[in-house]
């Protein structure tokens, strides 16, 4: 926890490093981070969002809530939410298959 | 930003019970280049061997009284690290400038290094400079076969040096071997000459990693089928055979510059999710809208602090590389499920 301010920090996480490139803005990336990760959790019904830039909270729909320091606990939190793995080797499989249905159907049509 | 104090480099020494790792530093860091060295020691089993050895480096010497670094720790090795950095903040110590930490041979890498990275007030004052991992030609055969920790401290290595290979008959198998178990290290043979360098120079420079791309591209080669896969001459009973093969060391490539953000979600899901199968990441990574290469390492779950080279050694090989040690991952499903989710952010967003 921040002395100063008494947030709970999990800003010092590596995956909340900036890249050193031109225009390069802590808040910026960690709005885009949050977004893609929400475009990975809507599909099992949570939400994530920023906390002072030092923490996130999660939640369900189910009014549950909770605060994690930096990404790897935000996975596992989501884990104990839904109370089964996120496994990225086998997450949007679906995608394929709704792709391979997509083509197959341009295929029947043609 | 500069900051108001001191962060010091830790090289950590390990390698299996009897592999050399005290004579090595004993030998090594002697005279002027190992100036301004502490050096942390374990004593384990026959006590007071290495602090004999030991004994004889002429730079300042702390002693671990408990056993074992591995299974004894954390709590330990975090207070022996910030006391050793509180005398030296109140003089009563010469100023170091780095630490060398010498495991137990039965230790494994990954809790060190936790307490290296996770540890609030440790990973203020110290950060991880190498591991560098001793590795017995003579006895390498048989400590892979009945010992976990070997091969945790082979895969855990930025740096190899294979001792007494002068006693033992074909160092090039084990040579090959521990390139195909790590193709992110370096392989050194321990020489008489060897200086101080051997030991203390940092892991990741950029010439270090020109050199680690290249191994890894030739190893790709090697799979190809021009070399004899070297685990078949090596005399590992058919169930630990199986064990080594189940562990998997390859390269995954990225031409197109990665996209950060989606990048750290990716490797924390991965990382989350298959940490403990996941002995060892070790990449160079091209990112959008960033000219210089970015350095990532893992081991098991813990991420280094991420570096930033000042240049490509070679413009023209500006690509991502990714080189996983794993046990029961393949390069396909992983290169796969980074290939899906950025899709899936992509088409998510457009739906947005």
């Amino acid at each position: 926890m921040c002395g100063m301010c008494g947030l709970l920090g999990g800003g010092r996480h590596w995956s909340n490093t900036v890249a050193a490139g031109e225009g390069a803005s802590a808040r910026q990336q960690r709005y885009v981070q949050v977004a893609h990760a929400n475009r990975v959790l809507e599909g099992f019904r949570l939400k994530l969002v920023d906390f002072h830039g030092q923490s996130f909270v999660l939640s369900s729909q189910t009014g549950a809530q909770v605060i994690v320091e930096d990404f790897m606990q935000v996975w596992k939190a989501a884990e104990g939410m839904l109370g089964r793995p996120l496994d990225p080797l086998t997450l949007f499989d679906d995608d394929d298959d709704d792709d391979d249905d997509a083509e197959d159907a341009e295929e029947a049509h043609a | 930003m500069s900051l108001a104090y001191d962060v010091i480099p830790v090289t950590i020494v390990t390698g299996f019970l009897g592999s050399g790792k005290s004579t090595l530093l004993a030998d090594v860091l002697k005279g002027e280049a190992a100036r301004d060295t502490a050096v942390l020691v374990n004593e384990f089993g026959e006590v007071g061997l290495d602090h004999l050895l030991i004994g004889e480096v002429d730079a300042q010497t702390v002693l671990l009284d408990n056993g074992c670094v591995c299974c004894a720790i954390r709590g330990e090795l975090k207070d022996a690290l910030a006391a050793l950095f509180s005398r030296r903040a109140r003089g009563e110590v010469p100023p170091f400038s780095r630490v060398v930490l010498e495991t137990t041979g039965l230790a494994t890498p990954a809790p060190i290094v936790a307490t290296l990275l996770g540890d609030r007030i440790v990973s203020s004052h110290y950060s991880i400079a190498a591991i560098v991992t001793v590795v017995d030609a003579v006895n390498a055969g048989q400590q892979r076969m009945r010992h976990p920790e070997w091969l945790a401290q082979v895969t855990a290595a930025d740096r190899i040096v294979i001792s007494k290979a002068d006693l033992a008959g074909d160092a090039c198998v084990l040579e090959k071997t521990l390139a195909q178990l790590n193709p992110a290290a370096r392989i050194a043979w321990r020489t008489n000459d060897a200086d101080a360098s051997i030991v203390l120079d940092e892991a990741a420079n950029a010439h270090d990693f020109a050199d680690f791309v290249r191994r890894a591209g030739m190893r790709e080669h090697d799979a190809r089928g021009e070399v004899e896969n070297p685990l078949a001459r090596l005399n590992a009973t058919p169930g630990h055979r199986e064990g080594l093969e189940a562990l998997n060391a390859f390269c995954i490539e990225f031409d197109a510059p990665l996209d950060w953000p989606v990048f750290t979600l990716w490797l924390t899901l991965l990382l989350n999710r298959h940490g403990d199968n996941i002995l060892r990441v070790k990449g160079i990574l091209a990112l959008t809208g960033v000219a210089q290469p970015v350095v990532v390492h893992a081991v098991h779950h813990l991420v280094h602090p991420v570096l930033h080279l000042d240049a490509w050694a070679d413009e023209g090989a500006r690509r991502s590389r990714l080189v996983f040690i794993a046990q029961g991952l393949t390069r396909e499903t992983v290169a796969d499920s980074y290939r899906r989710l950025c899709r899936h952010l992509r088409t998510a967003e457009t739906v947005d």
